[in-house]
C-alpha cells in the first residue's frame, strides 16, 4: 500500500503557487459559484411566501428575513419522522451490506476453492439488473410474510441490492492483501474467522468506509424502492425523506413552493452536518480505497 | 497451508449471509420476473400465457424504441460528462491546487449527498419560466436573450437533465479519480519532466496511461448508474414533455404499474439488463487491450 | 500508516456499530409498537388517501368525531396515503395480494376501477346502501355520471361532484367590450381581440400530467360538434380519433395554441400557476372544474374578487350535434369500498358516510359532493350557490376526453396536452399518438 497521507505542510510559496495563475483562480471561482449559488438561492427561497414565488422576480430577496412559517409547515408535515425512517432503514442495511460484503469478498478472494469465480460472476450480474425487475415479486413476498407495514422490506431490499457492487469491490480490495498474512496468523493458532475479524477487517477499514459511503448515497437517495414498499401499505408513517419530499406536491400538482424549499433546506442542512462530520474520513477513505480496477 | 484457506466450513460461514440474502431477494425475484416475460396480464386480471408475444411487441413498439434511444443518449452524454469533468477536476486537485484542494473538493463533492428529489425540485426552480423567470432565464435576460421554456421540448429538457446529473455527480467522480491520480508518485512525474515532457505531453504520455485502471472503474460505475437512471428524471420532468425524456426504466415502470401490463414491463426490464451487460462487457474488453502493446 | 492509526479506526468502527445497534433496536421497537394490540376487539377501518387530496381525510375525521362517534368507536379510522402519480400502481399491488384497505379512491383511471370491480374486489354500492337504509343518499345526477363512467354499474361513492366550464374575468371582458361568447367561433374571436390588446386570453396548465385541462377543451369540442356519445363511439372502436371529424376538434385547440392564446409557455405552467394567473387578473378565461371554488372563495388566492368571476358553459360549435346545455360533469376522485374488508365496521362507516358526507364536505370545505345534503348548510358563498343551481338545472351531462380511455392512452393524452397548447404539436399528431395507445 502506498502512503497517501500527504498533508505534511509544504513550503508556503509552493502551496499558493497555483492561485497566482489567474486562469486557475477563475476556474475555481466559477466552480464555487456553480456549486454554492443554487444552495444559497434555495435557502433564500425557503423564506419566501407563496405570493412572493408567484408574483415577484425570482432573484428578489425575501421580503421578511425572519419568516420561518415555511419551516414550521415543513416540520409539521413530518420532516423529522421521514428522517428517522430514512436513518432506521438505511443504516441497518448499510451495516449488513458492509459486513456481509466484506465477508463474501474475503471468502471469494482470499480463500481458495473451486467455483469461486463462478459465484463472483453471479454476484456481478446483480450490478446490471435494474431494481424495477425485482419489485413485483418482492411486493408479493413481503406481503405474504407480513413484513409489509414495517421498515423490514426496505432494510432487506436495500441490503440485497447493495450487495453485488459491495462484494465485487471488496473482492477487488482483498486482492491487494497478501495471503501470507492469514497463513501466518493461522499458524499462530488463530482461527480463520478470527483472522478475518482482527486482520482483514482492520486492513480493509478504509475500503469498508468507502464502500459504505458509496452505498449510503445510493440508499439515502433511493426513491423507487421506498415509494413501492412504504407508502400505501396502510402505514403512512413509514415515508422516507425522498418520498416525503415528493408528497409536497399538492392537490392536482399544486406546489407549495415555500414549504417545499424549507423541507429541502432542512434535509440539506442535516446532510451537510452529517457530511462535514465525516468529511475528513470521507476524503481520506475515498483516496485510500478508491476503486482500482 | 492452502488447506487452511480452503476450509469449507469457514467459507460457508463467510459467504452464506451475503449469498443467501442476495439469492432470496435479488436472484429469485429476477428469475420470477423472467417468467413474467412469457405472460400477459396483471395480478387483478390474472395472467395468461403469451409465448413470445411480449418480445414481438418490444420489437415493434415505437415507445420502447424511443425510450431506448433516450436511455443511450442520456447514458453516453452523462457518463462522458461525469467522467471527463471528474477527471479534469481530479487533475486540478492534484496538479494545480495540490494540498490546498481540500475545501474545493469538499464543496464540489457535496451535491452528491443531497436527496435526488431535492436536487430535482431545485433545478425545476432554477430553470423556471413561470410563474417567474428562474435564475437561469434571468441571467439570460441580462445578456439580452429571451427567456426559454426549458421543459417545453425534449431537447431542452434533456439538456437540463444532463446538466443536473453532471452537476450532482462530477465532484464524486472528481474525488474517485483524484484517488487514482494521487497514487502516481511524484518521482514518476519529476523524471518525466526532466525528460522534457511538460503540460499536455506529460498528461498524455504519463498521467493518462497510469490512471487508466481507475478511469475504467469510474466508467463502468458511471455507465451502470446512468443506464438505470430513474429517480432524477422521475422527479425533474416525469418523462415529459409528452414522453420525450422517458428512459427505459420509466417506460417499464409505467407499463407494469400504471398500465397494468406486468409481462411487457418485465420484458422491457430484461432488455435493459441486457444493455447493461453488453456495455459492461464491452468496456471490460476495451480495457484489457493494452494501448502500449 | 495503517498500524499507526489502527486504534482510532477501531474506535470509529466501534462507534459505528453502536449507532447501528441502536438503530436496529429502535426499528425493532417501532415494529412492536405499530403492531395491533391483540387484547382489544377494535377493528380498524383503513383508508388509502392521497397527499394531493386532503378533503376526504378531513371529512372522515370529522365524521368519526361527530354524531357517529359512538357507532364508530370500535372501528377507528386508520389513514395512509400514496401520491396520485403512483396510486394506481399501489392499488394493483394491493389488490393482487388481496390487501386493499377498506376505503380507497377508485383509481385515477376508470378502466382500472372497472377491472377491480370485474375482479370482485369492490363492494356493490347499490345493494350496500339499501342494506344500510340510505338508498337515496346519492343524487341522481351524480349517480348517472358514475354509471356512465363505469360501464353502467354503481360501485363508487361521489365524494365530489363537479361541473366544468369556462370561468371568466368579468372586468377584463367588459373593459374590452366583449359579450359572453356562446359559440366556439365567438370565443375564438374574443381570444383574438384580447391577444391583440396584449392580454393573455386563456390560463392553462400543461406541465407534466397537468395537460388534462387542455385535453378537456378537445373533448368538449368533440362533444359539442359530434354529440354526447362521440367518445363512447371511440371507446367501442366504432370511430377513431384520427377520423377527420375528430381531428377537426384537436386542430381547433392546436390553432389556439399556435395563435398564442394560452400564453408564452404552457408546458412550464403547473396547476397552481395557471390558477394564480387567472386569480391575479393576468388572463381572461380559465377552463376548470367547480372544485376550484375552494380557491375562488379564498381571498388570499383570489385577488380579482369572487363577484368578478363568471361561469360560461362550454360554448356550442356551429352546426354541431351537441349543445351547451350538456354540462361536462365528473365525480372527481370517487371513493370505493373493498369487498374483502367489508365487515360490520365498514358497514357502519358506509352508513355514517352516506348520512353525513354531503353536509360536512359542503359546510367545512365548501365542497359540492354527489351525496344528498341531509342538513342544509346556510351562508354559502354566491359562486357556490350559482354552481349548485347549474347542477340542479342541468338537463344532462357529458364526460370528458379521457373518461373511457385505458390508463396508457390517458397518460399519453394528458402528458401531451401541454405541447398541444404550446402549438408545438399538431392536432393530427396529437390524435394519432393517443389513438395508437387506444389500439
Amino acid at each position: 500500500m502506498r502512503p497517501i497521507d500527504r498533508s505534511s505542510p509544504g513550503p508556503g510559496h509552493r502551496r499558493w503557487r497555483g492561485w497566482r495563475r489567474t486562469p486557475i483562480g477563475l476556474v475555481v471561482a466559477v466552480l464555487l459559484v456553480i456549486e454554492v449559488y443554487p444552495l444559497l438561492w434555495l435557502f433564500l427561497g425557503s423564506l419566501k411566501t407563496q405570493d412572493e414565488f408567484l408574483n415577484r422576480p425570482t432573484w428578489a430577496l425575501p421580503v421578511d428575513w425572519l419568516n420561518f412559517d415555511n419551516y414550521v409547515q415543513a416540520w409539521r408535515s413530518g420532516v423529522a419522522r421521514d428522517l428517522v425512517n430514512s436513518v432506521l432503514a438505511v443504516f441497518p442495511a448499510l451495516a449488513a451490506i458492509v459486513l456481509f460484503g466484506a465477508a463474501a469478498g474475503f471468502a471469494l478472494e482470499i480463500m481458495v476453492w473451486k467455483g469461486r469465480s463462478g459465484v463472483l460472476l453471479v454476484f456481478l450480474t446483480g450490478i446490471m439488473v435494474p431494481s424495477q425487475m425485482i419489485l413485483l415479486p418482492l411486493f408479493s413476498v413481503y406481503f405474504q410474510t407480513h413484513l409489509t407495514g414495517t421498515l423490514w422490506p426496505l432494510i432487506l431490499t436495500y441490503t440485497a441490492t447493495g450487495l453485488p457492487l459491495t462484494v465485487f469491490m471488496m473482492a477487488t480490495y482483498c486482492r491487494s492483501i497478501p495471503r501470507e498474512l492469514f497463513e501466518a496468523a493461522t499458524l499462530d493458532g488463530a482461527s480463520l474467522l478470527r483472522a478475518f475479524w482482527s486482520i482483514a477487517l482492520p486492513v480493509l477499514a478504509n475500503a469498508v468506509f468507502t464502500v459504505g459511503l458509496v452505498q449510503f448515497f445510493f440508499l439515502w437517495n433511493d426513491l423507487l424502492i421506498a415509494m413501492t414498499f412504504t407508502a400505501g401499505s396502510g402505514h403512512d408513517e413509514l415515508a422516507t425523506v425522498q418520498v416525503g419530499l415528493l408528497s409536497f406536491q399538492g392537490r392536482f400538482g399544486t406546489v407549495q413552493y415555500g414549504p417545499t424549499m424549507a423541507a429541502i433546506c432542512v434535509n440539506v442542512l442535516i446532510t451537510l452536518a452529517l457530511y462535514l462530520f465525516c468529511n475528513q474520513r470521507v476524503m481520506k477513505g475515498m483516496a485510500a480505497g478508491a476503486v482500482k480496477g | 497451508m492452502r488447506q487452511v484457506l480452503g476450509d469449507r466450513k469457514t467459507i460457508a460461514v463467510l459467504l452464506a449471509p451475503a449469498l443467501i440474502c442476495y439469492s432470496l431477494i435479488m436472484l429469485a425475484p429476477m428469475v420470477w420476473s423472467l417468467g413474467y416475460t412469457l405472460f400477459s396480464g396483471n395480478p387483478i386480471r390474472g395472467f395468461s400465457f403469451a409465448g413470445l408475444a411480449n418480445f414481438d411487441t418490444l420489437l415493434h413498439d415505437p415507445k420502447s424504441g424511443q425510450a431506448l434511444l433516450f436511455t443511450i443518449k442520456y447514458a453516453v452524454t452523462v457518463t462522458i460528462g461525469q467522467v471527463v469533468l471528474g477527471y479534469l477536476l481530479a487533475l486540478l486537485y492534484v496538479f494545480q491546487l495540490k494540498r490546498s484542494s481540500g475545501l474545493i473538493r469538499t464543496l464540489v463533492f457535496f451535491p452528491v449527498v443531497l436527496p435526488t428529489v431535492a436536487v430535482s425540485l431545485l433545478f425545476q426552480k432554477l430553470f423556471a419560466i413561470v410563474p417567474q423567470d428562474g435564475p437561469v432565464n434571468s441571467l439570460m435576460n441580462l445578456f439580452g436573450a429571451e427567456s426559454i421554456n426549458w421543459f417545453g421540448g425534449g431537447g431542452r429538457a434533456f439538456l437540463v437533465i444532463a446538466l443536473m446529473d453532471i452537476w450532482r455527480s462530477m465532484g464524486f467522480y472528481g474525488v474517485l479519480l483524484y484517488a487514482g491520480l494521487v497514487d502516481i508518485s511524484d518521482d514518476v512525474i519529476e523524471s518525466a519532466r526532466l525528460d522534457g515532457a511538460g503540460g499536455w505531453r506529460l498528461a498524455r504520455t504519463v498521467v493518462l496511461p497510469l490512471s487508466r485502471p481507475v478511469l475504467i472503474s469510474a466508467l463502468i460505475f458511471s455507465i451502470n448508474g446512468t443506464l438505470k437512471v430513474f429517480d432524477s428524471i422521475y422527479a425533474l420532468t416525469g418523462g415529459g414533455p409528452g414522453a420525450q425524456t422517458s428512459p427505459l426504466t420509466l417506460h417499464m415502470y409505467r407499463t407494469a404499474f400504471a398500465y397494468g401490463d406486468y409481462g411487457y414491463g418485465a420484458t422491457i426490464a430484461l432488455s435493459l439488463t441486457i444493455c447493461c451487460l453488453l456495455v459492461t462487457v464491452a468496456v471490460f474488453r476495451g480495457s484489457r487491450q493494452d494501448p502500449t502493446a | 500508516m495503517i498500524i499507526k492509526t489502527a486504534p482510532k479506526r477501531r474506535q470509529t468502527v466501534l462507534a459505528g456499530l453502536c449507532v447501528l445497534g441502536l438503530a436496529v433496536g429502535l426499528s425493532a421497537c417501532g415494529d412492536s409498537s405499530s403492531s395491533d394490540d391483540p387484547a382489544s376487539n377494535q377493528v380498524e377501518f383503513s383508508f388509502l388517501g392521497m397527499p394531493e387530496n386532503t378533503t376526504v381525510e378531513a371529512v372522515l375525521q370529522t365524521i368519526a368525531a361527530g354524531s357517529c362517534a359512538t357507532d364508530l368507536a370500535d372501528y377507528p379510522l386508520k389513514t395512509s396515503s400514496q401520491p396520485q402519480a403512483s396510486y394506481d400502481q399501489q392499488l394493483q399491488l394491493l389488490a393482487g395480494n388481496d390487501a386493499l384497505p377498506s376505503l380507497i379512491f377508485a383509481a385515477n383511471t376508470p378502466s382500472l376501477a372497472i377491472e377491480l370491480h370485474d375482479g370482485g374486489y369492490l363492494v356493490d354500492i347499490d345493494q350496500a346502501l339499501t342494506e344500510v337504509g340510505l338508498a337515496d343518499a346519492i343524487l341522481p345526477a351524480a349517480e348517472s355520471v358514475l354509471r356512465s363512467l363505469y360501464g353502467g354499474d354503481l360501485f363508487t361513492l361521489p365524494a365530489e361532484f363537479n361541473i366544468e366550464g369556462i370561468w371568466y374575468n368579468k372586468a377584463i371582458l367588459a373593459q374590452h367590450g366583449i359579450a359572453q361568447p356562446t359559440t366556439w367561433d365567438e370565443l375564438t374571436a374574443a381570444n383574438q381581440k384580447l391577444a391583440d390588446a396584449g392580454v393573455q386570453p386563456f390560463a392553462v396548465a400543461g406541465s407534466g400530467g397537468d395537460g388534462w385541462n387542455v385535453t378537456r377543451l378537445v373533448g368538449n369540442h368533440i362533444f359539442r360538434s359530434l354529440g354526447a356519445d362521440a367518445m363512447r363511439q371511440v371507446a367501442d372502436g366504432k370511430a377513431k380519433l384520427t377520423d377527420p371529424e375528430y381531428l377537426a376538434s384537436a386542430e381547433a385547440v392546436a390553432a389556439w395554441g399556435q395563435a398564442g392564446y394560452f400564453g408564452p409557455a404552457p408546458t412550464a405552467v403547473d396547476y397552481a400557476t395557471a390558477m394564480n394567473t387567472f386569480l391575479t387578473g393576468q388572463a381572461a378565461f380559465y377552463y376548470m372544474g367547480s372544485w376550484a371554488l375552494a380557491s375562488f372563495n379564498d381571498p388570499t388566492q383570489n385577488q380579482i374578487g369572487d363577484d368578478n368571476i363568471g361561469f360560461l358553459p362550454f360554448p356550442n360549435v356551429t352546426g354541431g350535434k351537441g349543445s351547451a346545455a350538456e354540462v361536462p360533469a365528473n365525480a372527481g376522485m370517487p371513493l370505493a369500498l373493498s369487498s374483502a374488508s367489508y365487515d360490520a365496521g365498514a358497514k357502519a362507516w358506509l352508513g355514517c358516510l352516506a348520512q353525513n358526507y354531503g353536509t360536512l364536505a359542503l359546510r367545512d370545505k365548501g365542497q359540492i359532493t354527489g351525496f344528498r345534503v341531509f342538513d342544509p348548510v346556510a351562508d354559502l358563498p354566491a359562486l357556490t350557490t350559482e354552481v349548485q343551481d347549474i347542477i340542479a338545472n342541468a338537463p344532462s351531462s357529458v364526460l370528458w376526453f379521457e373518461a373511457l380511455f385505458s390508463a396508457q392512452a390517458t397518460t399519453t393524452a394528458q402528458t401531451n396536452g401541454g405541447l398541444l397548447a404550446e402549438g408545438s404539436l399538431s392536432g393530427a399528431d396529437f390524435m394519432s399518438i393517443v389513438q395508437a395507445d387506444l389500439g
